[in-house]
């Protein structure tokens, strides 16, 4: 997969954003409403460097608290640390189209709510975790289909990287 | 002799049949009952094979117009379902434009009501991307007199406050925001305290009463109490759902269902301004 450019990256990034403001509100309930966002900043992840996916993310939820206008580096610093691991876990991993975006995009879920709930606990908001984590489910699940999904629709099919995978086919 | 016969053999037999059909004709004119009689003989003794061939006629006539029928059906269920269809989506244009047109009558009667209140309605365009906030953004920004600080509500209780206005846009906390705080009272038992936000999956609001003995009891109306900087007063908020005495008896917290269904918003009012001291009329929650 070619690296993609900044700009490539901001297009995809506020049309992403426009979906998540504009669409997704209208589909789930308040509170419910899933994280496009972290879908797109795992697409970009598995097709890059560590170094790149940080920056990725980093852009991404640099966007996202700007928009938002709320506690600017929440989703910054959150998506730039999901991109750097994303794209180190993705060197390392088989390449797939479907299956590991929607694992990888299900675990970060996993892992992006509770870190978030703490930065946002060391922020002053003492949200309860109970209530908190109430739309987990719904919200992997939704990553888990929407990640690949996104994959397909914007072309980001992985090129079989032949030095890396594990089974090679032999000429008959 | 054979010869002859056979030679005007065509002739005697037209000349022979010719003879028969008249003698034929002439004995049934006279003998005309009982020709009758023997035809309803005939008629009754091949009954049953006429009525089979006539149930058969009958059925295969029934088989071969069903044939016909099946493509002309067909071409009038296709008709129909086009129909149905129509009229489908016109039911959901309708259903579309009763829904708006109560919700506007509605905001209609808000600002009849209000009088002197000065009202700008807004429709709602996008949301916060996050789920841990609870803002809105709406069309309407400082080029139609919106500011910060202004009040946002709804015929059926309070929405939020305009927390930044830009030229043809805004943004709205909504009460449901960990950050809003209203200022509250309880209606019946004339209890004041501040309604907080909490976090916006809860879909609840906090009611921190500033008595520890406040007499408030579960389907209490909360609305505003005026003493809020931002919100004028007799504002609907919501019902109490449970009372919570804290620790020690110090502290007593209600927890509040808010009036607006906040999933279904779609156009709010702005307050731009309303007489001092002003009250909702109790129809819109006042008291």
């Amino acid at each position: 997969m070619d690296r993609l450019r900044i700009g490539t990256w901001i297009l995809l990034y506020l049309l992403v954003l426009l979906i998540q403001v504009g669409l997704l509100p209208q589909i789930f309930p308040i509170g419910y409403v899933p994280d496009a966002m972290l879908s797109l900043t795992v697409l970009i992840a598995l097709h890059e460097t560590p170094k790149r996916g940080m920056w990725a993310g980093l852009l991404g939820g640099l966007m996202q608290d700007l928009w938002a206008g709320r506690l600017i580096g929440l989703n910054a610093l959150t998506f730039a640390l999901l991109g750097y691991g994303v794209a180190w876990v993705q060197q390392r991993i088989v390449r797939d189209p479907i299956f590991v975006p929607g694992l990888i995009a299900g675990l970060s879920q996993i892992v992006v709510v509770p870190f978030q709930w703490a930065l946002l606990y060391i922020a002053g908001y003492h949200f309860s975790w109970l209530v908190f984590s109430r739309p987990l489910p719904v919200w992997i699940l939704f990553s888990m289909l929407f990640t690949p999904a996104l994959g397909g629709m914007v072309g980001f099919i992985p090129k079989r990287n032949r030095k890396r995978t594990r089974y090679r086919s032999f000429p008959m | 002799m054979g010869g002859f016969i056979s030679r005007w053999r065509r002739l005697f037999i037209t000349v022979l049949v010719i003879m028969v059909v008249t003698v034929s004709l002439s004995l049934t004119a006279r003998v005309r009952g009982n020709v009758i009689g023997l035809s309803t003989l005939i008629n009754t003794v091949v009954s049953p094979a006429e009525s089979s061939m006539a149930f058969l006629g009958h059925e295969v006539g029934i088989g071969v117009s069903t044939v016909g029928d099946v493509f002309t059906l067909q071409q009038q269920n296709r008709a129909l379902e086009q129909k149905l269809l129509k009229y489908k989506s016109m039911k959901l244009e309708l259903a579309q434009v009763l829904a708006e047109n109560g919700r506007l009558r509605g905001l209609l009667g808000l600002e009849h009501a209000l009088g002197k209140w000065k009202l700008d309605p807004a429709s709602i365009i996008s949301r916060n991307p996050d789920s841990w906030f609870s803002t809105v953004v709406i069309d309407q920004g400082t080029r139609n007199g919106v500011h910060s600080g202004m009040a946002v509500i709804v015929p059926q209780g309070v929405v939020g406050r305009v927390i930044s206005a830009g030229p043809s846009t805004s943004t709205v906390m909504l009460i449901l925001d960990p950050k809003s705080g209203i200022g509250a009272l309880d209606v019946r038992s004339q209890s004041t305290g501040v309604v907080l936000g909490q976090n916006p999956v809860a879909g609840l609001l906090k009611f921190q009463l500033f008595s520890s003995k406040a007499n408030i009891l579960p389907g209490d109306v909360v609305t505003t109490s005026g003493l809020s900087q931002y919100y004028p007063k007799g504002l609907l908020i919501g019902q109490i759902i449970s009372v919570k005495h804290n620790h020690y008896g110090l502290t007593e917290t209600a927890t509040i269902r808010p009036a607006v269904d906040f999933n279904r918003l779609e156009t709010v009012m702005v307050v731009q301004s309303h007489p001092s001291g002003a009250s909702i009329p109790p129809i819109f929650g006042g008291n």
